[in-house]
């Protein structure tokens, strides 16, 4: 397929519910799935699923025994410190870079410029995603055209760090300024300064329009939501807006790269996509992808930030340059003003509803920020519609637009949740608002559209992109609303003593998805050493998710063995087997998947040797206890025995392999309600966050203490999203933030309690019954806390931050 | 320079520059499981002991730490002999990437010395400076509060005859392969 089909596709244009038969739709998309017998099982019949299972890596890492990548410094006595001259002026064009005096300094090993040879002259997009790639080639890696403060001009490899950084700052760069623009709806006026020519940028997005710094325009309509919007119903329009949030990843972006002693390259670093990274630097580096290896050691937290080929080029550049290892290190500085960001968006929600409360039409327009490139600028605003409105599958007519515009701002790119929580924010406080103006329960109101097993899911694939034309197959909602509504003390809430003290619950749904649909590949390997253990290689990408855990659990269920009989080895692209990567909430479900196929392989070939050993069939067998037994004779043999004789038998021998793969056209969604119970001061407009509760259906856990620790660290990266300023930026674009100090992360202190309930459903697409859950709690505190401040004091905060200043202006307005 | 300390019950003789962190000396020595996080003593993920009180090690410059004792993570259990804090992280899912650990560890150690029965809200304070992206503190906070619980036992058996918990640590010790280049990655994944 071509790129343009791709992107094509999710310009869609208009589908209609009536156009296909139902019964024609329920062939294409069943309710029933032909799951395998071993798939479901009940809780007790369960032997690693859902136990709580040690965290694989977690001795080493509290022992810190764990390597990172900066830790592979001490294994390289030859190694060379990377650092970046970066763009002062928010746009322009270097006319000069001066590095004579970096070069004359003692231990600077070289100083890379646009020109040098060294420096890839190709455009790519950072973006990590399939190919081909959805982003535009609007980028590179050292840049004479400079469109933000924080652009890379130059680099530097030296002795130290501290050699590096001053060859950086005796580096002195001329620039020819040009006009600038930091605000998106003035970006997209006609007269606003242009960040790129027409033409200037390849593999471009569908409906870019350069003139007006437009990167891409996508949208999609099912039914006709204008003939809703102008018929016989309440027409209500609200308009909200998201901050630009750093990822904050604990672990700076990081890249060792080195050429090997077979004159191949190799790259350690800190990332969620091995494969793709490898497909990237081929193509920018024109090196055939096998000379290329990329090795994922442990990832000090992603969250998207490392969805992406963010800094990989400039330390294998300056390697190839200098002919020694290069370790770059981003500084945390650097971190906030030029890594990546959230998506900043204006989002506009309209509805129509009738006097009785039914919901004719939702229409969503989206106006995205995506700063001066565009990596994961479309398919992150795809999924401010396609993520969110589905949960309201009931309702007759969609419409979704977005515009995706430039500014002389920092990148912006992948994060956890990817366009969801902006969405899910305007939806979820726009259907509250809907509610309380029409005097219908919040709760109800939802209750009545919402979801539920056996609906075809057309909103999604209105666009025709990701998630098209789901069948719904599992769904907790009305559990995880009951329950949460109890946790929270929905029905008995008591105001508090003071006069001037208000107490309010609010609440908010959401839906992800489980990998993107159809765009998926995962595979592993297994294979059986003769005392009956395994080792189990994965592509699938852990960046501290505990998704290695996950897959070794999975793995045991099938193979009937101790979950210490099996070593994991995941993401080394030299020897672990393909995999797109950590993202799009798709490790378990796709990666998770071709694990528990890889050791259904090597489950049979067991089977087979142990029913040599045993002198009984096959269908007599079964795995369990470290043993093949026959649950006709009750006769057994040990795996060990097994692996013994596959090994060293006499008559034939095999090494006992078994391999899986796995993609899909799935994507079901998880589900997520989230409660919110807020105290507000209606003198200050200060307010206390007393306790957040969030239910998940994920399907099976297949670890309920991971699944929990992701579910709360989802709220707590929500609730930096409702309460805190992100990164904010001065007139020129320049990140007011440099450090933790000026970020806004909520401490031990600073963050409500959290409770985490796991609602159970079955899906049976998934290994087990699992699907996602690491995005879909990062969607709904926002939402949560504006419906949770507008019941408690009656004033709707729309712009994110919730602050106290906002009430209390707002309590201000509504006094007058 | 030459400073003289101790690190993890080890006196040792280290080469430093004026400008180094007590951080940047104890990585380049091998003690690794204290991590670079911001450089400004923002994050704590550099947390060490220097003398028994938690010290940020990156804003510690080394030169103050001439014939101080130093405890890093590496001191404290193995991963056969896990301290009891260490213990708790781990039976608690307290972790998710592990990068903050160290530092949350050796801050949790030190507030367990001066206070082995805190409150949920002691601990948040005592944690307040150390920063964590995976988890929303909740399970680190229940695994503190469960180590001062188990600590407490072991306390009590210790002083019943029972065997006290083994806090006993060496040096830094890096499992690795020793071969520079050979890219097999062990003891890492």
């Amino acid at each position: 397929m071509s790129n343009d089909e791709e992107t094509a596709k999710a310009d869609g244009g208009t589908a209609s519910r009536s156009e296909t038969a139902e019964d024609e739709r329920s062939e294409e998309h069943p309710l029933e799935w032909d799951e395998p017998e071993n798939n479901d099982k009940a809780p007790d019949e369960r032997d690693s699923v859902s136990h709580r299972t040690e965290k694989y890596d977690d001795r080493k890492l509290v022992t810190g025994q764990a390597k990172y990548t900066a830790d592979y410094e001490e294994r390289y006595p030859d190694l060379a410190y990377a650092a970046v001259v970066r763009s002062d002026i928010p746009h322009g064009r270097v006319t000069d870079i001066n590095t004579s005096a970096a070069e004359a300094m003692d231990g600077v090993d070289a100083v890379l410029t646009p020109e040098s040879d060294a420096v890839p002259d190709a455009k790519y997009t950072s973006a990590g995603q399939s190919y081909p790639e959805p982003s535009p080639w609007d980028m590179h890696v050292l840049n004479e055209h400079v469109r933000y403060i924080g652009d890379p001009i130059a680099a530097v490899a030296a002795e130290d760090r501290a050699t590096a950084t001053a060859a950086v700052e005796s580096i002195e760069v001329s620039y020819e300024k040009y006009d600038y623009v930091t605000d998106p709806e003035d970006a997209f006026d006609e007269d606003a300064p242009q960040l790129f020519e027409d033409g200037e940028v390849e593999n471009e997005i569908v409906g870019h329009d350069y003139d007006r710094n437009r990167m891409a325009h996508i949208g999609g309509e099912l039914g006709d939501v204008d003939a809703a919007l102008d018929g016989d119903t309440h027409v209500h329009e609200t308009e909200w807006e998201t901050i630009r949030q750093s990822h904050a990843n604990v672990e700076k972006h990081t890249s060792l790269a080195y050429t090997n002693e077979d004159d191949r390259h190799v790259l350690i670093t800190s990332t969620q996509v091995p494969n793709h990274t490898r497909r990237q630097l081929a193509h920018l580096f024109d090196i055939p992808i096998r000379d290329i290896r990329v090795q994922k050691p442990r990832v000090g937290g992603g969250f998207g930030g490392k969805q992406a080929m963010v800094i990989e080029p400039i330390p294998l550049a300056l390697s190839l340059a200098t002919d020694r290892p290069v370790l770059y290190e981003a500084s945390r500085e650097e971190e906030f003003y030029a890594m990546r960001s959230r998506h900043p968006m204006k989002v506009k929600a309209k509805t129509a509803v009738t006097e009785d409360g039914d919901i004719k039409a939702i229409d969503i327009y989206a106006l995205s920020n995506t700063g001066a490139y565009g990596s994961h600028g479309m398919t992150v605003a795809g999924n401010v519609g396609s993520k969110p409105m589905p949960l309201y599958s009931k309702v007759p007519n969609a419409r979704f637009e977005a515009d995706i515009v430039h500014t002389n701002t920092p990148q912006t790119g992948a994060m956890r949740g990817y366009g969801a929580p902006q969405g899910t924010l305007a939806l979820e406080g726009h259907l509250d608002e809907v509610a309380r103006d029409l005097g219908l329960d919040p709760i109800e109101f939802r209750r009545r559209h919402h979801m539920e097993v056996g609906d075809l899911d057309e909103i999604a694939g209105m666009m025709g992109g990701e998630g098209a034309n789901r069948r719904i197959r599992s769904c907790g909602l009305d559990e995880c609303i009951e329950r949460g509504k109890d946790a929270i003390g929905y029905d008995d809430l008591e105001q508090p003593d003071e006069d001037h003290l208000h107490r309010g619950i609010g609440m908010a749904l959401s839906a992800q998805g489980t990998g993107v649909a159809g765009d998926e590949l995962g595979a592993a390997q297994i294979m059986m050493n003769e005392d009956g253990s395994f080792h189990l290689q994965v592509g699938g990408v852990d960046i501290g998710t505990g998704a290695d855990t996950a897959f070794l659990q999975i793995a045991a269920e099938v193979l009937g063995c101790d979950e210490g009989e099996i070593i994991v080895k995941s993401s080394d692209t030299d020897v672990t087997p393909f995999d797109y990567g950590a993202y799009a909430s798709s490790t378990t479900y796709i990666s998770g998947m071709a694990v528990k196929k890889a050791a259904e392989d090597a489950k049979e070939r067991i089977l087979n040797w142990g029913s040599k050993l045993l002198g009984e069939p096959v269908g007599d067998l079964e795995t369990g206890d470290g043993t093949v037994y026959s649950e006709a004779s009750d006769d057994s043999v040990t795996l060990e025995d097994i692996g013994y004789e596959a090994a060293y038998g006499d008559d034939e021998r095999e090494h006992i392999l078994g391999k899986g793969t796995h993609c899909t056209e799935e994507s079901p969604p998880p589900f997520a309600a989230q409660f919110a119970d807020v105290t507000v001061d209606e003198t200050t407009g200060e307010f206390e966050v007393q306790k957040l509760v969030v239910a998940v259906d994920c399907g099976v856990a297949i670890n309920p203490g991971m699944a929990e620790g992701q579910i709360e660290g989802a709220n707590h990266m929500s609730y930096e999203m409702a309460v805190s300023d992100g990164i904010t930026l001065d007139d020129e674009g320049r990140a007011e933030v440099a450090d933790f100090d000026e970020y806004g992360l909520p401490s031990a202190t600073e963050t409500p309690p959290i409770e985490s309930i796991l609602v159970e459903t079955h899906e049976p697409t998934g290994p087990f019954g699992a699907k996602s859950v690491a995005e879909v709690p990062t969607n709904t505190v926002p939402p949560a806390l504006s419906n949770a401040v507008r019941d408690a004091v009656g004033v709707r905060i729309r712009e994110m931050p919730i602050t106290a200043e906002k009430i209390r202006s707002k309590l201000d307005e509504r006094e007058i | 320079m030459e400073i003289e300390l101790e690190i993890n019950d080890v006196e040792q003789t280290v080469d430093a520059s004026k400008s180094d962190s007590l951080l940047d000396v104890l990585r380049r020595n091998g003690y690794t499981g204290a991590k670079r996080g911001c450089d400004t003593g923002a994050c704590g993920f550099c947390t060490v002991h220097v003398d028994g009180e938690p010290v940020k090690s990156c804003v510690e410059p080394v030169t103050k730490d001439q014939d101080t004792s130093i405890e890093t993570i590496e001191g404290l259990g193995t991963q056969s002999d896990l301290h009891p804090v260490q213990q708790a992280f781990v039976d608690n899912t307290a972790l998710q990437c592990g990068f903050c650990i160290p530092g949350m560890i050796m801050r949790s150690t030190a507030l367990l010395e001066t206070n082995p029965n805190p409150t949920e809200q002691e601990v948040r304070e005592a944690l307040s400076d150390n920063l964590c992206r995976c988890t929303g503190y909740k399970k680190i906070v229940e695994a503190v509060l469960d180590a001062a619980e188990r600590m407490d036992s072991d306390t009590a058996v210790a002083a019943d005859g029972g065997t006290a918990v083994d806090n006993d640590g060496g040096a830094a010790a890096v499992t690795e392969c020793s071969r520079t280049d050979c890219g097999c990655m062990e003891g890492d994944q």
